[in-house]
């Protein structure tokens, strides 16, 4: 694995490039080139290691010399494989997003800066073996991500966005220190590898799940703790928002399986917590989605829900875990890590998708957009990928790990009896009510946005070969997991029976037919592609008509005459009225003649808006009561520090 | 040996307490950053190694040479008024440190009886921490809380190098490299509101809050 540390160097070496190159340019190329070598150099032997399927566990060896630092087990091999994986098309599409700032005449000197040592930081978090280590590289990579969404600080919700993010980070920090500091006390160990504690400590072990639960929850944004998703994405740089939503929200699932590594196995009600909560990410996740006008803030309510959907695989898994079954437990836990790898791949199309939208309209805004079907054919075809993809629709990525997880909950139902048949159906029934308003939201923003007529015109579309090249490899790794999914599930039970689930000769994920599940899906691809030769035919024999819309009668139609987003999903937004917050501000015309009206709609977050915000800002009235810190003066603090540090010195004088 | 450098040490303590010129206050940094660098080297006689000499040099470019020339070029660069401005008199600031190493002192002396301490190095470093941080609140110019840092800073490696010879080499060369960053980026800042603040006191800062 020393190759692994080789492409790690030369990834460093792109931010020396920065500082010994003077211009812009320059250095961006030199980044971005170094970056793409030391990223492919290192896929190579994370995937090499990950497909050998007997391979010894890994350690990190400084010349010759065992080092525990870092340890390549098959989960942190896995997740690593992601972050290269997905980290390579960013990189390409980051070169072509950097040069559009530099056009503008921006300096993006800390951008590029900041992107590799995320990068690196992310990928040693995933492989690191120590936990001080660990925890060092989990800040950096916080930290890294926060200095590149204040990229544009002059904005004010710049501001307020990477500050929720920021606090976020710190709460996450400090519950994962309290966290590792009980676990070193009951191992007597700093290493993962030593870490285990069993269900008999009692309350040390709920209490460490909690703490688990509620830090790398709050990374990955389950519901009551998704607060900072929506408002953290958007205002971050494209690169960055595309890489928060694949991937380091992603670092937060990695922790919730470490975290099953060293505790199981887990009572009963854990799985339930689990699957409740994630139930609810899932199902509210959507629904928010599909009331939001902001196209980033749209993908980010969807990470939401993807983490949701990889939280109920989790929550499987962690029941069959309770029941000692095997097969539940690989499809559930299965199906989450197979879905982490989609998200992270479709999510960063679709990001990439919007960042390009946003460069050449200038609007991230829905309901301004439309018409750009016309004006980038192939784009909008590859923007659709992802969105089938994320839907969970066949034939693409999506459909398979949905497919395990829901395969997980008729297992479950099958092997433990009791009342769970019952309570699987009503899970079934909610992920397949996710998966319909995920179709929902999707027909929307690809109807209104790629359809119809330009709302706001566009005055100059130009989507560059990188632009490209980096959706066309997430589209083709889309396709690929979707069309030919026996080597990703291959790999996938490798994974579970290296890390976790010991014995597991059944191997519940191979027994699917995964050969029929292939030959339907090119099927389905070949009926698509003569549906299409037929129309082409048809135009071709009776020629092709275009007429305008039909207006009722009325002449003078223009393109802000057409159906929008909001008028698309208010009737699923009506619903969920009460809980959505969903409200519509217009007033209805009286007269003949009407005068000049306004209509408004606007979606609270629920959570957000009665729970979150209430919370934080009695704590900050609280604080700002406390009149005695409120000095501005650099010296006071000073003094406040000596005082409590004489204070901590005499208690620690008296207690020895 | 250590402990009279300690003392050494100490003394120059009380000499910030009562001189009133800034260039005074580098004089005693360097004083002190040598002092240290001979405790460094002590040890070395009897167990001689090149990569230890690697920790004592860096500490002496760092502490006797690059940072008391930073100051001074500031000192130089901005015009800054070379008289310090104290908040309390010289003598009750003089009284304050004495009655709070004396303190420090006799709970160390209490305290070297139950842990294994070696008393005056480690109290003379604790002194310094409080010293330092004296400095700091009781004086308004800027340049001089750098000073009471890096007096702050000194402190810590006093007795960082008493209490525990097994602090990694590493560990004391990234704390040498922080306080220079710290001092560069104080200096940087310097520069960049000397032209809107005049007088480079703390008290101006205030203006700065949003």
């Amino acid at each position: 694995m020393d190759m692994f540390f080789y492409s790690l160097a030369i990834q460093l070496a792109a931010v020396l490039a920065v500082i010994l190159l003077r211009s812009n340019r320059i250095a961006s190329a030199a980044v971005h080139l170094l970056l793409l070598i030391g990223l492919i150099s290192g896929l190579v032997p994370t995937l090499s290691a990950l497909i050998v399927a007997d391979a010894p566990v890994q350690n990190f060896c400084i010349c010759g010399i065992p080092n525990d630092l870092f340890r390549f087990d098959a989960l942190g091999l896995y997740f690593l494989a992601i972050v290269q994986l997905v980290a390579i098309p960013t990189t390409i599409y980051s070169y072509s997003s950097l040069k559009h700032y530099m056009d503008k005449g921006k300096s993006v000197k800390q951008l590029l800066v900041v992107y590799p040592i995320l990068l690196v930081a992310t990928q040693l978090t995933v492989v690191s073996n120590h936990s001080i280590l660990f925890l060092v590289c989990w800040e950096l990579m916080s930290t890294t991500a926060y200095l590149g969404m204040v990229f544009e600080k002059e904005k004010r919700d710049v501001q307020t966005g990477s500050f929720y993010y920021l606090v976020m980070n710190h709460v996450v920090v400090f519950i994962l220190y309290v966290f590792f500091f009980l676990l070193h006390r009951q191992a007597n160990s700093w290493l993962f590898s030593d870490f285990h504690v069993s269900p008999d400590t009692g309350s040390l072990f709920i209490l460490l799940y909690v703490l688990a639960l509620v830090a790398f929850g709050m990374k990955a944004g389950f519901m009551p703790f998704h607060f900072w998703l929506p408002r953290a994405h958007p205002i971050a740089p494209t690169v960055f928002s595309s890489f928060l939503s694949g991937i380091i929200i992603k670092t937060g699932i990695y922790g919730l399986f470490r975290t099953f590594q060293f505790l199981n196995p887990t009572p009963e009600w854990l799985g339930w917590l689990v699957l409740t909560v994630s139930m609810i990410s899932a199902i509210f996740g959507v629904w928010y989605a599909l009331a939001q006008h902001d196209i980033k803030r749209l993908l980010a309510y969807h990470s939401v829900e993807n983490i949701g959907i990889i939280g109920i695989g989790i929550g499987i898994g962690f029941i069959g875990s309770a029941y000692h079954s095997l097969p539940v437990q690989v499809l559930g836990f299965g199906g989450a890590l197979l879905h982490t790898l989609n998200h992270a791949i479709f999510k960063s199309l679709l990001f990439i998708g919007s960042g390009v939208i946003y460069q050449n309209l200038g609007t991230r805004n829905i309901e301004l957009m439309g018409g750009i079907a016309r004006r980038g054919r192939f784009f909008a075809i590859l923007f659709l990928v992802g969105s089938v993809a994320i839907s969970g629709i066949p034939p693409l990525n999506g459909f398979i790990s949905e497919f395990i997880i829901f395969n997980g909950f008729f297992t479950t139902a099958r092997e433990l009896k009791n009342y769970y048949p019952l309570l699987m159906l009503v899970s079934t029934v909610g992920l397949a009510f996710v998966g319909g308003l995920a179709v929902a939201c999707f027909t929307k923003i690809n109807s209104i946005m790629f359809l119809g007529d330009e709302r706001k015109e566009i005055k100059h579309f130009h989507i560059s070969v990188y632009d490209y090249l980096s959706l066309g490899i997430f589209a083709m790794l889309c396709a690929a997991i979707g069309f030919y999914p026996q080597p990703f599930v291959r790999v996938i039970n490798d994974v579970l029976s290296r890390s976790f689930v010991p014995g597991n000769s059944s191997s519940a994920l191979l027994s699917i037919n995964w050969f029929y599940i292939s030959l339907i899906f090119l099927a389905i691809l070949a009926g698509f592609i003569l549906i299409y030769i037929w129309k082409r035919r048809i135009n071709k024999k009776y020629g092709r008509k275009i007429s305008p819309a039909w207006g009722c009668g009325y002449e003078r139609l223009n393109p802000r005459m057409q159906y929008t987003a909001s008028s698309f999903a208010d009737q699923l937004n009506v619903i969920s009225r009460t809980v959505l917050g969903y409200h519509k501000r217009i007033k209805p015309p009286a007269e003949i003649f009407p005068a000049k009206n306004k209509f408004e709609s606007h979606a609270d977050d629920f959570v957000d808006s009665k729970i979150i915000m209430p919370w934080f800002k009695k704590i900050n009235a609280f604080i700002s009561r406390i009149e005695l810190l409120n000095y501005s003066d650099i010296r006071y603090y000073v003094a406040f520090i000596l005082i409590v540090i004489s204070i901590y010195s005499l208690i620690g004088f008296l207690w020895i | 040996m250590q402990n009279v450098l300690s003392i050494i040490f100490c003394l120059s303590l009380f000499y910030l307490a009562v001189t009133s010129r800034v260039k005074a206050y580098v004089t005693v940094l360097q004083i002190q950053g040598a002092i240290l660098t001979v405790l460094l080297l002590y040890p070395l006689i009897e167990h001689f190694s090149v990569p230890a000499l690697i920790l004592p040099a860096t500490l002496f470019i760092v502490k006797v040479y690059l940072i008391p020339k930073y100051i001074k070029k500031i000192l130089v660069d901005l015009d800054i008024k070379r008289i310090i401005e104290p908040t309390i008199q010289q003598f009750s600031f003089l009284l304050l440190i004495i009655f709070t190493m004396t303190v420090v002192f006799v709970a160390t002396n209490i305290l070297s009886k139950s842990t294994e301490i070696e008393t005056i190095p480690f109290a003379s470093g604790f002194s310094a921490v409080a010293v330092g941080m004296f400095v700091i609140i009781f004086r308004k110019k800027l340049i001089i809380h750098v000073a009471g840092f890096l007096v702050l800073e000194n402190g810590i490696f006093l007795f960082g190098s008493t209490i525990a010879s097994k602090l990694p080499m590493m560990i004391e060369l990234g704390s040498l490299l922080d306080i220079f960053v710290v001092v560069f980026l104080m200096g940087i800042a310097l520069n960049k509101i000397s032209s809107t603040l005049s007088g480079f006191e703390a008290t101006a800062l205030r203006r700065l809050k949003d």
